[in-house]
């Protein structure tokens, strides 16, 4: 559980991507290229991309969006008649095992009291957590940039009075603008929160951004720009921007993680989505009673909370490495080669 | 070097001064809660205390007036009502009786051995403050609408509850032993057996007020007159004093330092409160009425979440629990070992709908939309799990705990509605394919999941549902843009004060514009004779069914989870919860 | 540096005044105090919606209630007039008057969690710097990764259940069977090889060794009852002190350092001393004993280590103060464990609470009250540091292994200094300079997860003040949170910045 404010919560100080281009342009490879090249090398990253879009894709496909139907039977919001008591009828023990076979049965995760089928609300539940992350984490980081970039740029009274406005908002905690604005915007749908709750977790991006332009600015294209006549606009956007994406990037990536966290928190104190709609943290919280009766009520939508929010943190990981690959130039072993007595005990 | 050590030295005598000083006496160990048997009973409640008054607005929250309940205010002097709904008398503490019809005329008699738990005697006097604070005899003001203040005049005691009934009273007689009262009604009113006037204790009012004793408050108010709303008086300064502290005096944020405000006619005194933990009550040893716990102790331990109670009942911290009733929090409890008792809760969901929008303008419609309605199914998703036993509610005015229920339910024509009737909705629809708006609470998980199956089963008889529910419902209600409405009622169970709330045309409850039952449902207010009551109302349910008012849906389920250390806790519907026996509970060894 | 301060505590100001608009009138338009009236079938309703709306002032648009709010607001910056005013309840509390209860729940519960948050991350986080890439590392930031993947309430839930309900039901009949004992032995064993490393068969030894004499102790434990009767007896507290007073001269000094090995010889047997003497003392103690034995602790650790003297006296200091200060700790362990007995006489046999922060009730010395605060507060504790566990060993690994890849540290390890000197005098202070801006920032998130811990544990703080007032459109409350959590925020910030500026020579404070 954390909070949507930035990179973590963190700005890592020290880590300007800035000193890593003067590097990297030394190498007859394009920055993309190499940083694509340095994401792929990492195995967990790529795993964690391609687990997190099938399971994304998965529950598009399975009951569809809005009008478009799913390959899935049932709707999440049908009311079906209850089989098997609204047990799960997911069977995966084989029969030679004793059990049933491999088998998804009429409704694979159970029901809820009414007969709903508790797949498909898991499906629309990971439509919407997923909606969420994304266009959380996209308005944060267009406001962020936008912000930062501005008060970056021009410094001065600019500068003052955008950090200060930053700091207004930034002074209350992320949960709790979080319950005021689920209290106040919840009902509306999974969207509108969405975007509410965007506007007001820009703050930590807005930081960084900042912070990357402050020296960014001062570097020689900045100026070569400047002196082709380049307007402001174009310099921010087109020739100090890309390079700061680095770090624009990665926060993104840990937004995202923190909004679905976010989301399931709002949700367990009765401030997210609300009710026919489904968010995953909407399915665990009003099932937490089950969690000792009916378990797979609260497993189901808790394991996929968890795997996506995981996975999200490995891309975001990733990212980060790909980006700034500073952290894995140093290595241990190496100096084990160099010194004969590693250990952390002194020898006389 | 000399000096360094010198300052050390110093150092170290302070230091072992301010030992000595920060130690204590040496207690080790627990006070154990074997004094003298009886033991300690936890209960977990939703709410922390605030105030030792339950009966100010701001303070008649349900955790105060259990409080209340067990310091014998309001609610358990004279007579108390139990778990079936009757209201049975405590003669121990005092008897009242009607002694005429015409005029009404009701007479309080308190045992002569009554005490507070000061030592000082329970009185008439305490009777006629607790009148004069429920009455509002006194008060002459006129309130402005938009702002909520007082415009002209003065109000002087603030409190929760109407105070219709005994604003028709003649200030009441005292008899010569100054134990009993005896009130007057200037129209009949049909709750008098409710009426409870024993309230906050007088001769402590008296000194708070600046006057010498209970005796002086009394002669204070005979001599006082009736509040005049037309001609306001100046406001008596003492009156104002004693009001203003009977108002806020009892409101707390700690547990209070002066012993007045723990003052208690009743079985228990409060010892200790820890805002927001826990409050402690023992019994109050001056109580001579027939409500005498057997446990020495009772904590009230605050525990806002449902399943958070559920494990702190399964982990030994608290004993009794009344959580929201689900399937999952009952198969839970009855894992734990635990005693689980279900019943229905008092509060009822219904269906209403609006007699002043153009959808509901016939009666044809109003009736194939209410065959749609699938309560039976609604029962079995959301009543059934926690309480086999359930049945679909089929009254407008009682629940099936009150004994004229079956009677009226076999002659209201509530057996039209009784199965979906799709057809016959179709039949009465002729073609026409109505669309209904249906207010309902967001928030609230039942009404939801009861919204989603109304408007599937509609939608077979070609009737639309539109979702128009809001987390602002309530302010809604009056004046929002709908058709129908889902939310629940508070029925107290007994009493009849809330027909004409409800049912009358100009009832602050009467939401849907409904006009069919104004004139027997104002009737019921002044009507004493309980057979003509019954008459009446039974009357009143059928005309609503024949109108097709609206549908009753379901008493909410309610469950008690009872440690196996404790025996004699029964199920109870209402507000008290399950304290209304308290004096029945014994702790097991 | 004056002029610095009040410059920024006028910018604070200025943005609280900022921030509580925006709170109130968000809250303001959302809340809906009436909602339980108006849905209500009482015959003098609309009389007590009136009667609430005079005493919230209702009638009044948000933004102009904000105006009269922060009127109120203002006169707490009267010095001692006592006027402050934060309006009241919907049951007319005062807020002011129930703030204070609160505030303590939640910073007892925070402080805690945020102190042992930075000790164990920072740690970890530097272990797993030192092995990067090693099992350790890899299983560290995958749990890492999935602790802070772990929705707050879910982890809360699964701690109640399974360590609260779990032990207090293994205390009824407190035998370790022999499965667990073996599992408990092979994961130990498993995590200390790792912790140590070093070669195949030094790892075998490690992991034979402290897996053997885990499972060894827990029988011994459970063979003799000691779960109901814990305490750590002469031998094993003299054996522990030893081992610290070992550790500490070792990682702070280094063995050859013969006057930190002085220096944490005395402290440690002062320790044993007063271990043997003081029970006496210890029967009688109040929380001010309490509390003046630890400052003469701390001053005694100081003192020898001064005494001690060398040519690096601040080290000696430092070593002296550690050895001091631990071993107490050790010796009051014990005293605490004696009063295990009396709590499971209270607490009927289940001494591990899951709700609240005290047994109701329970009066006693204050080794017992200390136990039973102790066994309300782990679980909420350990819930609520899991969300900031993950941030510092993440970025305290990140900053040492950037810390590493230096130039001077090179040059450290260049002139032949020893691992320890490198890791502990050089790397490890440069290592906390980008740590304090994290920890300014989860004080935030610490504070806002309060408010699910404290639903979860039912625990009255700042949390569930928030939580209850914004639940029932109660404004005042929530803004009463709004002001203690907002004020904390920017004072943390500013301790931030200036333990910045003390760490990192290269910033300046003008």
């Amino acid at each position: 559980m954390s909070t949507p404010t930035g990179a973590g919560p963190i700005p890592p100080p020290t880590e300007t991507p800035a000193d890593e281009l003067a590097v990297a342009s030394s190498v007859p490879e394009s920055q993309g290229r190499l940083i694509w090249r340095r994401f792929v090398g990492n195995k967990v990253a790529v795993v964690s991309v391609i687990i997190l879009l099938l399971i994304i894709l998965f529950s598009f496909s399975a009951i569809g969006l809005g009008p478009i139907p799913g390959w899935w039977k049932y709707g999440y919001k049908a009311l079906n008649p209850q089989e098997n008591g609204g047990n799960p009828t997911l069977s995966v023990l084989p029969q030679f095992l004793g059990g049933n076979g491999i088998s998804l049965g009429e409704h694979p995760f159970g029901q809820d009291r009414i007969g709903k089928d508790y797949f498909a609300m898991t499906m629309r539940g990971i439509q919407n957590s997923a909606l969420v992350m994304v266009v959380l984490g996209l308005i944060a980081t267009v406001v962020g940039v936008f912000v930062g970039a501005i008060a970056g740029y021009y410094r001065g009274t600019v500068d003052a009075v955008l950090m200060r406005i930053t700091d207004v908002f930034i002074v209350i905690p992320a949960l709790v603008i979080g319950s005021v604005v689920g209290h106040w915007f919840g009902s509306l749908g999974a969207p509108v929160l969405a975007i509410m709750l965007g506007f007001f977790s820009w703050m930590g991006i807005a930081r960084l951004v900042r912070g990357e332009f402050l020296s960014l600015r001062e570097r020689e294209f900045v100026e070569a720009a400047r002196v082709a006549g380049a307007s402001d606009m174009r310099i921010i956007f087109k020739h100090i921007l890309p390079n700061a994406m680095g770090v624009v990037i990665v926060s993104a990536t840990l937004i995202m993680a923190s909004a679905i966290l976010l989301e399931t928190a709002l949700s367990y104190l009765g401030y997210g989505i609300r009710s026919p709609d489904v968010s995953l943290g909407l399915l665990i919280s009003s099932n937490q009673s089950a969690f000792q009766t009916r378990p797979w009520l609260f497993w189901w939508p808790g394991a996929f909370i968890v795997s996506l929010a995981l996975l999200v943190n490995f891309v975001g990981d990733g990212l980060r490495d790909a980006f700034d690959p500073r952290h894995r130039r140093f290595k241990l072993s190496k100096m084990r080669e160099t010194r004969p007595e590693p250990e952390l005990e002194d020898r006389p | 070097m000399f000096r360094k050590s010198l300052s050390g030295v110093a150092v170290l005598g302070v230091a072992a001064l301010a030992l000595t000083a920060c130690t204590t006496s040496g207690s080790t160990g627990t006070n154990s809660d074997s004094a003298s048997g009886g033991g300690t009973v936890t209960v977990a409640v939703v709410n922390d205390f605030t105030s030792f008054n339950n009966q100010t607005p701001q303070s008649n929250l349900d955790t105060n007036g259990q409080v209340g309940y067990l310091m014998g205010n309001y609610g358990s002097a004279f007579s108390y009502i139990d778990k079936d709904f009757n209201i049975v008398r405590e003669d121990k503490f005092g008897t009242f009786k009607k002694t005429s019809d015409d005029p009404q005329t009701v007479t309080y008699t308190l045992n002569p051995d009554d005490k507070w738990s000061d030592g000082e005697p329970v009185t008439a006097d305490d009777m006629v403050l607790s009148w004069a604070t429920q009455s509002g005899y006194y008060d002459s003001s006129t309130v402005d609408e938009a702002t909520g203040e007082v415009a002209t005049g003065t109000t002087y005691f603030e409190i929760a509850a109407s105070t219709a009934g005994l604003d028709t009273t003649a200030y009441p007689t005292v008899s010569d032993d100054n134990l009993s009262m005896t009130l007057v009604y200037g129209t009949p009113y049909v709750d008098w057996e409710l009426v409870n006037p024993i309230g906050q204790p007088a001769h402590i009012v008296a000194k708070k007020a600046g006057l010498s004793s209970a005796a002086d408050l009394t002669a204070l108010l005979k001599g006082l007159p009736k509040g005049d709303r037309a001609n306001p008086a100046a406001p008596d300064p003492t009156l104002r004093a004693a009001a203003d502290f009977v108002n806020t005096g009892y409101d707390v944020t700690a547990f209070p330092t002066d012993p007045d405000l723990l003052v208690s006619s009743g079985p228990m005194v409060p010892t200790g409160w820890t805002p927001g933990q826990s409050f402690t009550l023992e019994r109050n040893k001056y109580y001579v009425g027939g409500m005498i716990p057997k446990i020495d102790k009772m904590i009230l331990r605050v525990i806002p979440d449902a399943n958070a109670q559920v494990t702190a009942l399964q982990n030994g911290e608290v004993d009794i629990i009344n959580p929201q009733a689900s399937a999952d929090t009952l198969t839970a409890l009855e894992n734990t070992g635990a005693d689980v008792l279900t019943g229905d809760q008092v509060s009822y969901d219904h269906l209403d709908l609006r007699f002043d929008q153009p959808v509901f303008a016939d009666l044809a419609v109003r009736q194939a939309f209410l065959k749609t309605v699938p309560r039976q199914q609604i029962l079995d998703s959301i009543v059934t799990p926690v309480n086999p036993d359930a049945k679909v509610l089929n009254s407008q005015i009682w629940v099936p705990a009150n004994e004229p229920y079956a009677d009226s339910v076999a002659n209201n024509g509530s057996k039209d509605y009784a199965d979906v009737d799709i057809d016959g909705a179709k039949a009465l629809l002729a073609g026409a394919t109505p669309s209904v708006r249906i207010l309902y609470n967001t928030k609230n998980p039942n009404r939801v999941d009861e919204f989603q199956a109304i408007q599937e089963s509609a939608a077979k008889a070609g009737i639309t549902v539109v979702d128009v529910g809001s987390p602002d419902w309530s302010s809604l209600l009056e004046g929002g843009d709908y058709d129908a409405s889902l939310f629940g009622w508070i029925s107290p169970g007994v009493g009849s004060a809330g027909i004409s709330q409800i049912f009358s045309t100009d009832g602050g409850g009467n939401y849907n514009r409904y006009t069919g039952t104004n004139a027997d449902a104002i009737a019921t207010q002044t009507t004493l004779d309980p057979d003509k009551l019954i008459a009446l109302e039974k009357k009143m349910d059928k005309q609503m069914f024949a109108d097709a008012y609206g549908l009753p849906l379901f008493q909410l389920p309610g469950v008690f989870g009872v440690s196996k250390r404790v025996s004699g806790v029964e199920y109870m519907g209402n507000q008290t919860g399950p304290f209304w026996n308290f004096w029945e509970w014994s702790v097991n060894n | 540096m004056v002029s610095f301060v009040l410059r920024r505590i006028l910018v604070s100001i200025l943005i609280l005044v900022a921030a509580s608009f925006l709170m109130y009138v968000m809250v303001g338009y959302s809340a809906q105090p009436l909602q339980d009236l108006q849905g209500s079938n009482s015959p003098n309703k609309q009389q007590l919606i009136n009667a609430r709306v005079a005493l919230l002032n209702l009638d009044v648009p948000p933004p102009l209630r904000w105006v009269l709010w922060i009127g109120g607001v203002a006169k707490c910056a009267i010095p001692f007039a006592n006027a402050c005013d934060l309006g009241s309840t919907i049951s007319n509390a005062r807020v002011i008057d129930i703030l204070p209860n609160a505030l303590a729940a939640t910073v007892q519960l925070v402080t805690l969690a945020l102190v042992l948050a930075i000790l164990l991350g920072v740690t970890i986080g530097i272990i797993t710097a030192l092995r990067q890439y090693s099992g350790l590392d890899n299983t560290v930031t995958f749990i890492s990764f999935f602790l802070y993947s772990l929705p707050a309430f879910l982890v809360a839930v699964l701690l109640k259940e399974f360590i609260a309900i779990g032990f207090n039901d293994f205390l009824r009949d407190p035998v370790i069977g022999s499965v667990a004992l073996v599992a408990i032995g092979l994961v130990v064993g498993a995590i200390w090889q790792s912790l140590l490393g070093g070669d195949g068969r030094r790892r075998l030894v490690v992991f034979l060794v402290s897996g053997l004499a885990t499972s060894g102790v827990l029988l011994l434990m459970s063979a003799t009852g000691w779960f109901m009767h814990p305490g750590l007896g002469a031998i094993p507290v003299v054996v522990l002190v030893a081992a610290i007073a070992l550790g500490a001269a070792t990682l702070l000094a280094g063995l050859r350092n013969r006057r930190a090995l002085i220096t944490a010889g005395i402290n440690a047997v002062i320790a044993l001393v007063a271990y043997f003497t003081l029970q006496h003392l210890f029967d009688v103690s109040s929380a001010g004993t309490l509390i003046i034995l630890a400052l003469a602790t701390a001053a005694v650790g100081l003192l020898s280590g001064f005494l001690a003297g060398g040519y690096d006296r601040g080290q000696n200091m430092r070593v002296g103060i550690v050895t001091a200060l631990l071993s107490g700790a050790v010796v009051l362990l014990d005293r605490f464990m004696q009063s295990w007995g009396a709590l499971l006489i209270a607490t009927n046999g289940r001494p591990i609470a899951t709700v609240g922060s005290k047994t109701p009730g329970l009066s006693g010395d204050v080794w017992l009250t200390g136990l039973d605060t102790f066994a309300h507060l782990t679980l909420p504790t350990i819930s609520l540091l899991l969300i900031s566990f993950a941030g510092y060993t993440r970025y305290s690994r990140a900053g040492m292994l950037e810390v590493l890849s230096l130039d001077y540290i090179r040059t450290a390890r260049a002139k032949g200094l020893p691992e320890r000197t490198v890791i502990v005098r050089h790397a490890f202070r440069n290592m906390l300079i980008p740590l304090t801006t994290l920890v300014a920032f989860d004080v935030g998130a610490l504070l806002g997860g309060a408010i699910i811990t404290e639903k979860v544990f039912a625990i009255p703080g700042m949390g569930s003040l928030f939580n209850a007032g914004l639940d029932r459109g109660d404004l005042n409350p929530v803004m009463g949170y709004f002001l203690i959590v907002a004020v904390m925020a920017i004072t943390f910030n500013f301790l931030a910045d200036m333990a910045y500026a003390g760490l990192d020579p290269r910033v300046r404070i003008r």
